[in-house]
């Protein structure tokens, strides 16, 4: 099995400060890999060596078979990168630096370009100095999908955009993987990635905690559960699946796994539903509740 | 103007270095070169002479205007007045500009503005910092001008003249930030307004139209007139320029967008662009190297019409004999004053060449360099493509500083080599601030403004005899030969050796840029 991306126990320091300690992270050819942690967590930092910007203190890394830092200019040609706080020449028009990034990539498909101005309603003739950050986002972004590249790596691509057109950039993501080309994609929300992604690793003080399809780690993906009931609902607290489970009076809170919905909720309606809310974990609860201790 | 005094401690913060050195430095220079007067000087005939000599050197004239005592306080007001204003004016533009537009276009005034921000906070910080900077250097010089024995009054007076000398630079960048929309053509118009103020002085001095002085707020800080009979009412002047300007920015800055200009923003190409990371450069130098261009090209006409009069007005014996002591056996007063203010001039020439040199690491701190980065472009063809210009780019301007003052005078083929010999020394400082750049990347800029400056400072004390021996060696300016005056047997080796010097510094950067993280301040 061939990896674009292969990290191993690497390192890297800032003064006292372990940014990265020991992580480990393989992202393989042709799937679209989450890169999930908390802020802080060392998911930039990964990116930056894996881009050949910084050297790794320790620890093996293979970015498409070649070193990243040694054979930088060579395996750009192959990759595109989005950065997570896009900054871009406040005298250049949108379209001009999308241009420019085109052409030291070595050309971009003018009508793949056109369809993407389009789809995320970007308007090239602007000047830089007056996009907004999701302006500037959806600029790097234009110029990434629309270059030919094997690899995308995308650093909370989405941290700037708003609903619609987040429902956009899945689309692209979803056509560059049936193209075959690998993404790795950062981000600090695990339910965003859920949709795209067939595997994840997520990290945390420098570290690989997780790593595996989401199926995987589908006691990850459990759906937290709040509702206000007619009447008790006995059966419960028996039935599998269900965990973490607190009731007072008739409110109850619970966190119940994917394929364990179906008979929670038919339990529930046993009861009588006053209201119910229903909502995917934060990685922050994640990490409270499986990993707080664990870590220290 | 809520949030005013969080933006001032964030200033004070950014600054904690800078705003020190800044005004320590200044602080302590009107004491010292008080004292050297002294030593230098012992007795007023001797006072009286040196007093005589420089009023009859246009040269002189034309930087530091005419001596209103020669006593030793009337000398030290002479000496500093006009060049502490330069200093202390541009570094209160370049900081206005760094704490209001440049925050601006970087996004991260949206972001203060979105908070509990004032609209008029911003400029209102950057003024407080600024101007209150500016005036403790101006009342700490005055306790050690007390101490070299000058009366206390006038001391006083001398401090406020030098920090309103700075407060009417720093007005001139808030408006000057309120125009543009890039912190780089308003970095350059504020710049540029200075030099016209201060040539304009140069030119009331120098050029017998005394009354031109009176225009400009380079001539008040001398008019104030201190240890020579104390006018008082003249930093009036420099108070309501300041204000007037100030108002006016604040003004305008109720009317504009925040990170909009006052000159509309147009659209612009829809595709298109640089067709590399070499155009990509030009795109980003052209701007400020016009701009300084065109200054350099009116600062040199300006000084070749001043020197075709001086041959004619001063072809007298006392003065060829003057221009025979300063240059030289049989040297023409004309080539003195080209020397001199060449020598003077080529350091503002290595300013403009350090903006563009410390271009690459500006690209790097505002994270620009790792997008570009991450496409097959490397390193060091980034950071050349920089480089050219850093290195082109002070050629064309002693080209232009040295050719229009030569056709002005009528002697352009002289004046423009002598001018052209600079480019060496320009070069040694862009060789430091891209050894730097690859050394230390984040105090890099600062400690490249600050060698400059060091060497700014270090031809003052020479001029005082303060330095001697190894410190003077350390500027690259004092290496270049004075080809007008023709005294050096070899000028060649000099020259050679300085951009031997500046090669390897700027290859050593080079080196240490591929072997280092990047740096994105962040
Ligand atoms: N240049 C640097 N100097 C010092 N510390 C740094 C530097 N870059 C990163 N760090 C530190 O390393 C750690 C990891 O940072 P990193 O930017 O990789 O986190 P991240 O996972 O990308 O977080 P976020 O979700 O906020 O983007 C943080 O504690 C950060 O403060
Ligand atoms: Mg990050």
């Amino acid at each position: 099995m061939n990896a674009a991306v292969h990290a191993d126990g690497l390192v890297k320091t800032f003064g006292q400060a372990r940014a990265l300690d020991g992580l480990d992270l393989t992202v393989r050819t042709g799937e679209v890999h989450g890169f999930l942690g908390p802020n802080g967590a060392g998911k930039t930092t990964t990116i930056r060596i894996l881009l050949g910007q910084m050297r790794a203190d320790g620890g093996q890394v293979a970015l498409l078979g070649g070193d990243p830092w040694h054979d930088a200019t060579e395996l750009h040609r192959r990759l595109a990168y989005v950065p997570g706080d896009v900054t871009l020449w406040p005298s250049l028009t949108g379209g001009e630096v999308i241009g420019l990034l085109g052409r030291v990539r070595g050309g971009l498909d003018p009508r793949r370009r056109a369809d993407l101005l389009d789809r995320f309603e970007l308007d090239p003739r602007k000047r830089c100095r007056t996009y907004s950050k999701g302006n500037r986002q959806k600029v790097a972004l234009v110029s990434a999908f629309a270059s030919d590249v094997e690899l995308l790596v995308l650093d909370e691509p989405t941290s700037g955009l708003d609903p619609l057109m987040e429902a956009v950039f899945n689309q692209c993501v979803l056509e560059e993987k049936r193209r075959g080309r690998t993404v790795l994609l950062s981000s600090h929300i695990l339910s965003e990635v859920e949709t795209l992604c067939d595997r994840v690793s997520i990290i945390r003080a420098g570290r690989t905690v997780e790593s595996g399809s989401l199926a995987e780690l589908r006691h990850l993906t459990r759906t937290s559960v709040r509702a206000e009931l007619a009447g008790p609902a006995p059966g419960l607290a028996a039935l599998p699946g269900v965990h973490d489970l607190t009731v007072e009076g008739t409110r109850l809170h619970c966190q119940v796994d994917g394929d364990a919905l179906t008979p929670v909720l038919a339990e529930l309606a046993a009861a009588g539903v006053r209201t119910l809310t229903t909502q995917p974990p934060t990685l922050e609860e994640l990490f409270l509740r499986h990993y707080a201790g664990a870590a220290r | 103007m809520t949030g005013t005094w969080a933006l001032i401690r964030l200033i004070l913060r950014r600054d904690r270095v800078l705003l020190p050195v800044w005004i320590a430095g200044t602080a302590l220079l009107p004491s010292s070169i008080a004292s050297a007067t002294l030593d230098l000087y012992a007795d007023q005939a001797a006072r009286d002479s040196f007093a005589a000599l420089s009023m009859s050197n246009p040269a002189q004239l034309a930087t530091r205007g005419a001596i209103y005592s020669a006593g030793v306080g009337g000398l030290t007001a002479w000496t500093l007045g006009s060049s502490l204003t330069l200093i202390g004016g541009l570094v209160s533009i370049l900081l206005v500009i760094r704490h209001t537009r440049a925050e601006e276009e970087t996004g991260r005034r949206e972001l203060l503005s979105s908070g509990v921000v004032g609209r008029h906070a911003p400029l209102a910080a950057a003024l407080v910092v600024v101007l209150g900077g500016n005036l403790l250097l101006g009342l700490l010089s005055v306790p050690g001008l007390s101490a070299a024995g000058l009366p206390a009054g006038s001391s006083l007076l001398f401090g406020l003249s030098i920090a309103g000398g700075g407060w009417a630079l720093a007005a001139v960048a808030a408006l000057a930030a309120q125009l543009s929309a890039s912190s780089g053509t308003a970095r350059g118009l504020a710049v540029s307004a200075g030099a016209l103020l201060f040539a304009l002085r140069a030119l009331a001095d120098a050029g017998g139209v005394a009354w031109a002085a009176w225009l400009t707020p380079f001539g008040w800080v001398r008019l104030t007139r201190p240890y020579a009979g104390d006018r008082w009412w003249v930093l009036g002047l420099l108070v309501a320029f300041a204000a007037v300007l100030s108002a006016a920015a604040f003004l305008l800055s109720t009317r504009r967008d925040v990170a909009g200009g006052l000159l509309p923003a147009r659209l612009g190409p829809a595709s298109g662009g640089p067709a590399g990371v070499l155009g990509l450069a030009g795109r980003l130098h052209r701007g400020p190297l016009a701009g300084f261009a065109v200054g350099f090209g009116l600062l040199g006409a300006l000084l070749g019409v001043a020197a075709r009069g001086l041959d004619a007005q001063l072809d007298t014996p006392q003065f060829r004999e003057l221009a025979a002591t300063v240059g030289g056996a049989g040297a023409h007063i004309s080539d003195v004053f080209f020397t001199f203010m060449m020598y003077v001039l080529s350091q503002l020439v290595a300013g403009a060449a350090l903006v563009s040199a410390v271009r690459a690491r500006t690209e790097e701190a505002a994270g620009r360099a790792d997008l570009l980065l991450s496409t097959p472009i490397g390193r060091l063809r980034w950071a050349a493509s920089h480089l050219v210009f850093a290195a082109l780019g002070p050629a064309l301007l002693l080209a232009v500083l040295g050719g229009a003052a030569g056709l002005a005078y009528g002697d352009p083929v002289r004046v423009t080599a002598a001018t052209l010999a600079y480019l060496p020394a320009v070069w040694t400082v862009v060789g430091i601030a891209t050894l730097l750049c690859g050394a230390l990347p984040r105090p890099a800029t600062a400690v490249s403004w600050t060698a400059l400056g060091l060497f700014l400072v270090i031809d003052l004390l020479a001029e005082f005899r303060l330095a001697e021996g190894v410190v003077l060696e350390l500027s690259p300016f004092v290496h270049v030969p004075a080809l007008l005056l023709g005294g050096d047997a070899s000028p060649v080796v000099p020259l050679l050796v300085l951009t031997a010097l500046a090669g390897g510094l700027a290859a050593a950067g080079l080196a240490l840029l591929r072997r280092r993280d990047l740096a994105p301040s962040t």
